[in-house]
């Protein structure tokens, strides 16, 4: 009987270990990419510890793209990606569990886990050759660049997979059966937001929870806004609060996306459900059968979360169109855009040959091939991108006449990772724009 | 007699209301994919209407020709599943922009359910599907269409299968990894606490030493600690020694590379000492109670007959506290299996060596939308902890019964 269970179990195992080694060769076909990987080194038995926030798909995308690497020089990176990676982080830098790379999303995280002296400084040469070979390559640098303890500014955050946030998803087919056509102003698509209310449809899906980051969509949609109602100078400004964030500026952009989020006609599901919608859930609503929703404005990532999984806009069945500007406000053509950013926490040679390895053109193209991934290396060749319509996010990026980072990304940890969320959570659920925006204010000037 | 109804009624209402989640819970994994996202589980016993997109034929399969026919079912049940929609049609949606009656030269947007039988409008060709998903598709004259993507309301039969139980636990190595682990975890993280508990219990019941009663309420006061106020800490002491260990492996060993040197400070060991920690102060105060509860002259009988503290606590104390024993491995084990926290924290977190919490937690991030194959996987962590439970009763029992006819 003994006897039995035991050999039942190693053949369990061996299954398993069998398993294992089908999946991760399957995958190895992404390295072969349009530009060759250069010599990296050779690190047999290293080890490299990445953490990050990246789970499923991504998690996935991200694997198979290092795999490259350890094919290139025998190291061996082992990822691990949780959703709480904001408070883990945290935990182990502080009691020296430090893996070797964390993937941070936010900049404010960055900087603080810098000025705690957590972060190894990547060094000159990397910084000027992000700036000379990224498109818009020193708003990158300034991106990664933080100041430590000291107050000495030194360069930590390596850019790498970008995100396109002023994007609105539509399915061509809805737009195509009710004779919608796709708006080139801000006045267009509220018409049409109207239209299709006359209509009986519901134009807007909208969702902002995000466990403990809920609210962050909101905040994409306020920058978006202030970016097509007030200078790119005064932009720049709010981020560093030199605009308060209740001047009449920010809360007139409050104010619009209000417009959107708290109209009952225009939001599926009502303006109530707004803060409870899951923000990868929103999405399906323009797939749904009937559709419960026309349009939703979100970054170039979403589509890993469309029921397909982002099968749809390779097959036609969902499409995009860019966030367009106010015609009376003569703004030019904004974009709003994020990364994340790779810092090195624990040094060590085979560390710094994968931080050269991201600067190889072989390493965009090999995660462009599979999808949702945008990048401005300009070296990298667009051919790689997986789908005509992530070449055509590639464009809009080029195209724009002012390209601006997240705010909320920029602002300090406690207003962009904090108090600027719940507080836009607390406008989903009703608290009115002048009160959110003195919040916001207040919360900053506590942390002056 | 009223009473006891009353009572029964009452109580047939809590079991219900428990019961009632669980229910939904093995329901939704043994449905398929789309109903378990587009209807609740209370309808999967009887036929419901659902909606279901289908495209009328694939890229260039329709060739110039007038009618072109097919079948609704067939164009759903292309793939080959467990779940095959089988049923009726009962309407077609239909959408199209009609000339205004009331504002000349302008549209409106119209929308209806169209009925079998009933023609419609597809892209300039006339649409008519009967109930069993035949559809014929008229045209005034031989044309080669684009395929249109319509929405059919379908009165379905109920299926089951077991597909996400497959999905989960063979489709990769996810899951069985995440049970290994978690049993890698628990069984030490309870027989440990509970063996040292075991001891502690004995000398603070039974043995007299100076500063015992103060010691005793130190231990139960520690009951109170947050264990999440201690992970900075801990984890710093678990990385002192990790790298403690990693030196002292690379003098003793000839390691040359971070793959054979380096010594984890996020281990097993590290959740097994953790979770021993913060479980002890409980075990010891239970187990304590218990054993003082025991009848004193079953002791002074075996000190008579010459027996040691250690022949008493082997041969009279863990005989007869069996029931506090199993009490508490069942709270230890539950709260180890279902811990989240802690292994988030101090746990390893190689994708191989995640435990069945984190990793329930890492397919709410992939698997959000597939409700069948998270509650799949939330089926099968839930069927250890009733297995235990159930199988612990049978000790249970026994060491209560046993207890009384000793007792005295």
């Amino acid at each position: 009987m003994t006897f039995k269970v035991k050999s039942l179990g190693t053949a369990a195992l061996a299954t398993i270990m069998m398993a294992g080694t089908a999946y991760a060769g399957g995958h190895s076909d992404v390295c072969n990419t349009p530009t060759a990987l250069g010599d990296l080194g050779n690190f047999e038995g290293e080890v490299i510890t990445i953490a990050g926030s990246m789970e499923g798909k991504d998690e996935e995308m991200l694997t198979n793209t290092i795999s490259c690497f350890e094919k290139a020089t025998g190291a061996v990176v082992k990822y691990s990606g949780s959703r709480d990676f904001a408070a883990l982080i945290v935990a182990d830098l502080r009691s020296n569990n430090a893996p070797n790379i964390a993937i941070f999303p936010q900049p404010g995280l960055a900087g603080d886990m810098a000025k705690e002296g957590h972060l190894v400084p990547l060094g000159d040469d990397l910084a000027n050759w992000m700036a000379n070979n990224y498109g818009a390559g020193q708003s990158w640098v300034d991106l990664g660049t933080y100041a430590d303890a000291n107050g000495k500014k030194d360069f930590y955050g390596f850019a790498f997979k970008m995100d396109l946030k002023s994007l609105v998803w539509y399915s061509p087919e809805q737009f195509e059966d009710n004779g919608y056509e796709i708006p080139t102003t801000m006045e267009e698509l509220i018409a049409l937001s109207d239209q299709m209310v006359a209509d009986g449809n519901t134009p807007w899906c909208i969702g902002v929870e995000s466990g403990n980051a809920t609210g962050w969509t909101a905040t994409d949609w306020m920058e978006d806004i202030m970016l097509r109602t007030t200078s790119p100078e005064n932009y720049d400004r709010w981020v560093s609060n030199d605009l308060a964030f209740n001047s009449p500026e920010v809360v007139n952009a409050m104010n619009i996306y209000g417009q959107f989020s708290r109209n009952d006609d225009y939001v599926a599901g009502g303006a109530s459900s707004v803060a409870t919608t899951f923000f990868g859930d929103a999405p399906k609503g323009l797939f749904s059968t009937p559709a419960s929703c026309m349009m939703h404005r979100q970054a170039s990532f979403i589509p890993a979360f469309f029921p397909k999984k982002g099968e749809e806009v390779a097959n036609g069945e969902a499409d995009f169109f860019y966030f367009p500007p106010f015609a009376s406000e003569d703004l030019g053509n904004p974009v709003l855009g994020a990364g994340t950013l790779w810092t090195m926490t624990k040094d060590s040679p085979a560390t710094r040959a994968f931080f050269q390895f991201m600067t190889e053109a072989s390493a965009h193209e090999a995660w462009m091939s599979q999808g949702t991934f945008l990048t401005a290396h300009k070296g990298a060749n667009l051919d790689a991108y997986a789908t005509p319509a992530l070449r055509k996010q590639g464009e809009i990026l080029s195209n724009a006449t002012t390209f601006r980072f997240d705010a909320s990304d920029l602002m300090p940890g406690a207003i962009g990772a904090g108090a600027f969320w719940s507080e836009m959570t607390a406008f989903a659920n009703g608290q009115d724009a002048q009160t959110t925006a003195d919040n916001i204010q207040a919360a900053w000037d506590a942390i002056k | 007699m009223i009473n006891r109804t009353l009572r029964h009624v009452v109580l047939a209402l809590i079991v219900f209301i428990w019961v009632v989640p669980f229910v939904a819970l093995v329901t939704t994994s043994i449905r398929s994919e789309t109903a378990s996202k587009t209807s609740g589980f209370w309808t999967a016993f009887t036929p419901t209407e659902l909606g279901h997109r289908f495209s009328t034929h694939d890229g260039d399969e329709f060739q110039n020709n007038v009618v072109f026919s097919g079948n609704i079912f067939d164009r759903l049940n292309t793939e080959d599943s467990n779940y095959a929609v089988t049923g009726e049609v009962t309407s077609i949606l239909f959408k199209g922009r009609v000339p205004d009656p009331d504002n000349a030269g302008k549209t409106i947007l119209i929308r209806k359910l169209v009925q079998p039988g009933e023609p419609m409008e597809v892209r300039d060709g006339s649409f008519v599907f009967q109930p069993n998903g035949d559809f014929e598709w008229t045209f005034p004259e031989a044309t080669s269409p684009k395929s249109k993507n319509l929405d059919a309301f379908i009165m379905q039969d109920p299926t089951f299968g077991p597909d996400a139980y497959i999905e989960v636990l063979f489709e990769d190595k996810n899951v069985p990894n995440a049970l290994i682990s978690s049993f890698i975890v628990t069984i030490p993280a309870t027989i440990i606490p509970i063996t040292i508990a075991a001891f502690a219990a004995y000398a603070f019941a039974w043995m007299s030493f100076p500063g015992r009663d103060w010691l005793f309420v130190i231990v139960v006061s520690l009951m109170v600690v947050p264990t999440q106020l201690a992970f900075l800490p801990v984890l710093q002491g678990f990385s002192g020694i990790a790298s403690w260990a990693t030196q002292l492996n690379a003098w003793l060993t000839d390691c040359e590379v971070t793959d054979t040197c380096q010594v984890a400070s996020k281990s097993f060991a590290g959740l097994w000492i953790t979770h021993t920690a913060f479980g002890l102060p409980l075990a010891i105060y239970l187990l304590r109670n218990y054993i003082v509860g025991l009848p004193k002259e079953l002791l002074q009988s075996a000190r008579i007959d010459g027996a040691n503290h250690l022949q008493i606590f082997t041969k009279i104390i863990v005989p007869l506290s069996v029931p506090a024993l199993a009490s508490f491995s069942i709270f230890q084990f539950l709260w180890v299996w279902n811990d989240l926290i802690v292994a988030l924290y101090i746990g390893p977190n190689n994708a191989e060596d995640l435990v069945f919490p984190i990793r329930l937690q890492k397919q709410l991030g992939t698997f959000k939308d597939q409700l069948h194959l998270l509650n799949a996987s939330a089926v099968i962590s839930m069927v250890v902890p009733v297995i235990v439970f159930l199988s612990m009763q049978r000790y249970f029992i026994r060491g209560l019964l046993a207890g009384s006819v000793k007792g005295g």
